[in-house]
């Protein structure tokens, strides 16, 4: 009897160190896969606490000899129009995140609710070719356009792009909406309200984590856009993120790297305090976004 | 009597009411409607037009109908077939390599233990990081004198100078733009896994199977609909690859990419803003359009043989 227990407890003894050494094999791959993922990231904030002669030395110095936390203050000094340009870009995030996310969810609430309307199939077709499609290839006609109607070198153009909603995020409400009860429109139809009145005040409401996921998405597009900007904006309203690509050189004109590479940690960093803060919002809508097909 | 009358008025009702939510819908979709029509299916019109013309973006008022010349033109230009064996080279290389490592890095993420939360969000922050921020990030490690790697490549061979931004920029490109990847295939491929019954692995270890069985022969043809899905939108934003590898390799005096990462939008962009040739640069835009529809329509007729449908067709 007692031979058989202490046999049994030797054996759950020996299971729960294998479920141990099981579990350290998991959390060592896991440990190595962040860190191997993170090592540029880690690299980028080693380069910004440097002097540029520090980074321009051969064979390379790993770390600073001091770190040099003035790089953060010199990134704010008035010739490098950090700031206005930070502010700049946040006015155009907003205000693009704002249009896109009002529309967007008209659009996508409509075509979630209006499923007996005939055309709505047919159009929603053309809604998720568009999310195929991505916006480059009409970037470049477009700006003739633009150019066209003066409306270049402004930020009219993000105004009309937002008024126009997209097509991604009309899908996302779309998906949204259609989980809503049928009762909920009845009940509002009963009491008086107009279409409109239904979409605003019953289902608008009740969508706040679809309206959290579209807006953070859709600014986090404008502050890291590259190429829009630079085809569309001139450089003394450009965003921040066209800004810091080149502005930051000594009186010769010549790039200060380690001042570049402080100026880029500044301009990620709303980007990663967004991130945390969003995090939930963020990935659902990157998930919507690679199942869109299904 | 009565009601025929009733059902007459219920019918006229009906009738009615669907006109109005016709009219309701059109009204409510409107903004995106008009907006399809004016900046997106305007611009590719008009753009279709200009490459049929010379213009040079200062001859609006007098522009030459040149038919299929800029066509003829592109299809016999070295630079587009150059860029356009980049840009198949670029999409060859990036595709495979994400689709394989985001997969790969999905199944780590599936662990159930303590804390996975945490790591899923560490393995997730590379793709947050902006474009400009991206190029930089990587510009300090693949520089030629006084980047990173090379300096840890020396190690093993000492004087290691490889340009991975200059004559291999390729790799070193492909290497920034997978990294940037990785977080969101990630988080894709984790939703399809976890949508995976456990009952089917399960069974399956029942029956036998080994972990790699499992997953080569339950795992993986459950994924193909996600699969094929990253693999046309992946296929379809290789070959309209311009950001990264502009923003990578240009800096100071070097003002355009080398030739080694020399895509086709990079050829089209040089076209329009570098060369106001804007007749060209819209035919050979025109023409990459065409490719890509091709590819699509090209990949969705393999679809039938690899990609696992459900049998009620429910997805």
């Amino acid at each position: 009897m007692t031979i058989t227990t202490s046999n049994g407890a030797a054996k759950s003894i020996l299971a729960n160190q294998r479920t141990d050494f099981r579990s350290l094999q998991i959390y060592g791959l896991l440990v190595l896969t962040a860190a191997i993922l993170l090592v540029p990231i880690g690299w980028l904030v080693i380069t910004s606490l440097k002097q540029n002669t520090e980074y321009l030395t051969y064979p390379i110095k790993f770390l600073p000899a001091v770190p040099r936390w003035d790089n953060y203050a010199q990134v704010f000094a008035p010739a490098y129009r950090f700031l206005p340009h930070a502010w700049m870009t946040l006015f155009l995030a907003t205000m693009f995140s704002t249009l896109t996310v009002m529309s967007s969810s008209l659009c996508g609430y409509a075509f979630a609710r209006y499923q007996d309307v005939k055309a709505n199939s047919r159009l929603f077709t053309f809604v998720v070719a568009m999310i195929i499609i991505p916006s480059i290839v009409t970037i470049i006609p477009s700006f003739m356009i633009f150019a066209k109607l003066h409306l270049t070198g402004k930020y009219w153009p993000w105004f009309f792009w937002g008024l126009a909603g997209s097509p991604y995020h009309i899908f996302l409400f779309r998906q949204f909406f259609l989980t809503f009860p049928k009762e909920l429109e009845d009940a509002a139809e009963v009491d008086g309200c107009t279409p409109f009145g239904t979409f605003w005040r019953i289902f608008l409401p009740n969508a706040k984590a679809a309206l959290a996921t579209s807006f953070i998405l859709n600014f986090l597009w404008v502050w890291g856009d590259w190429i829009t900007p630079r085809i569309y904006l001139l450089n003394s309203n450009t965003t921040l993120g066209v800004l810091v690509n080149t502005i930051f050189t000594n009186p010769q004109g010549q790039l200060l790297t380690t001042l570049t590479i402080t100026g880029i940690v500044i301009y990620t960093l709303p980007i990663v305090v967004i991130f945390f803060i969003g995090q939930r919002y963020i990935l659902k809508g990157v998930v919507t976004s690679g199942l869109a097909g299904r | 009597m009565g009601d025929q009358r009733t059902s007459r008025a219920t019918v006229a009702d009906n009738t009615s009411r669907s006109r109005r939510r016709r009219r309701t819908f059109f009204l409510l979709i409107s903004p995106w409607l008009v907006g399809f029509v004016l900046l997106t299916v305007f611009p590719l019109a008009f753009g279709l037009w200009i490459s049929l013309t010379n213009y040079d973006g200062l001859n609006l008022s007098h522009v030459g109908f040149v038919g299929l010349r800029n066509y003829a033109n592109a299809l016999q230009d070295a630079n587009v077939q150059h860029s356009l064996g980049r840009t198949v080279v670029w999409t060859l290389l990036n595709l495979p390599t994400w689709l394989v490592l985001s997969l790969l890095l999905a199944v780590i993420a599936n662990q159930k233990v303590k804390g996975i939360g945490l790591f899923r969000t560490l393995f997730y922050l590379p793709s947050i990081v902006p474009a400009v921020g991206l190029a930089w990030t990587w510009k300090i490690i693949l520089e030629k004198n006084y980047g990173l790697l090379n300096a840890i490549l020396s190690y093993i061979k000492s004087g290691t100078a490889i340009g991975w931004l200059a004559d291999q920029a390729m790799y070193g490109v492909t290497t920034m733009a997978v990294w940037s990847g990785l977080g969101a295939g990630m988080i894709i491929f984790l939703a399809g896994l976890q949508s995976i019954p456990d009952e089917l692995i399960d069974a399956a270890k029942v029956d036998g199977a080994n972990k790699f069985q499992v997953f080569r022969h339950v795992v993986l043809p459950m994924l193909t609909p996600v699969i094929f899905f990253q693999l046309v939108l992946g296929l379809v934003s290789a070959f309209q690859q311009l950001q990264i590898p502009w923003v990578a390799t240009t800096t100071g005096a070097i003002l355009v990419p080398p030739r080694s990462v020399y895509l086709y939008m990079i050829g089209v962009y040089q076209q329009i803003f570098g060369g106001a040739r804007f007749g060209y640069g819209m035919a050979i835009l025109w023409l990459l359009i065409l490719v890509i529809f091709l590819l699509t329509f090209l990949v969705f007729r393999t679809q039938k043989a690899w990609v696992y449908a459900e049998a009620d067709g429910q997805q």
